[in-house]
């Protein structure tokens, strides 16, 4: 299950934090991007192609193209079972940074269910930082 | 059309979990074999594939339903992928992992209904 891992920036943690990071980021910016360019056009801004006019869009996709190797990379290393729910950590900070960046509301529901999925990835870490000090 | 919803959301779920299956095999078989091996290219393009299936199936649910409709389903998508993973690829899931995939999925979908 453990394969000898790469240090440093290559090392298969420190790669999954930068993709989290990058679908958080390209999250954020899609969705600045989007509202920025709603009113070009009533009926073309349902299809998405008028969003292409802002930069924050363009950022957004460079940034989905890096998460998805990022992420490619970490399968090479860390099982799926551990890597896949760890990586959902981004739908605590999406909801997150909206409240603290966008100003937006978050429901007394939502923060049931952003503390429901901390304590599971709480869990879920907890075997790795065993499996890492093995190694 | 609600038959539809219940058809076409199962299929999109699957569909992505079976890509994370495909691109996960062939990550790891790369690591062995080299990209430029027959099986580890064909396990890439069948998770490539089925991670389109799944992005255009979203796209077209999220054309006629809420993305509030929508996401909960997704979340579902954590404890699937785990469990998958341990009965495919034979991972070591044990009842920590699968308890902490548990609260993920649960969470997630509290997060996305409201």
């Amino acid at each position: 299950m453990t394969k000898k891992r790469p240090l440093g920036f290559a090392n298969p943690w420190v790669v999954l934090g930068f993709e989290v990071i990058c679908v958080l980021v390209y999250e954020l910016l899609q969705k600045r991007g989007a509202s920025e360019t709603a009113n070009l056009s009533p009926i073309w801004s349902w299809t998405g192609i008028t969003a292409l006019v802002s930069p924050l869009v363009w950022l957004a996709m460079l940034l989905m193209i890096f998460s998805l190797l990022s992420w490619l990379y970490v399968l090479r290393y860390i099982p799926l079972s551990i890597a896949f729910p760890l990586s959902r950590v981004v739908d605590v900070l999406v909801p997150l940074s909206c409240w603290v960046i966008l100003g937006e509301n978050i429901s007394a529901r939502r923060w049931c269910g952003i503390t429901l999925v901390i304590i599971g990835l709480m869990l879920t870490a907890k075997p790795v930082a065993r499996l890492e000090e093995k190694l | 059309m609600r038959w539809l919803v219940v058809v076409l959301i199962p299929i999109a779920l699957i569909a992505f979990v079976t890509g994370q299956l495909f691109l996960k095999h062939a990550m790891e078989s790369s690591a062995v074999k080299g990209f430029r091996d027959a099986q580890v290219i064909s396990f890439l393009s069948y998770g490539v594939l089925s991670m389109t299936v799944h992005f255009f199936l979203m796209l077209g649910l999220l054309a006629h339903l809420d993305l509030s409709y929508v996401y909960p389903f997704q979340g579902l998508s954590v404890i699937m992928i785990s469990l998958a993973a341990a009965v495919m690829l034979r991972e070591r899931l044990n009842l920590r992992l699968t308890f902490g995939s548990l609260l993920i999925s649960a969470g997630i979908v509290l997060v996305s209904m409201s």
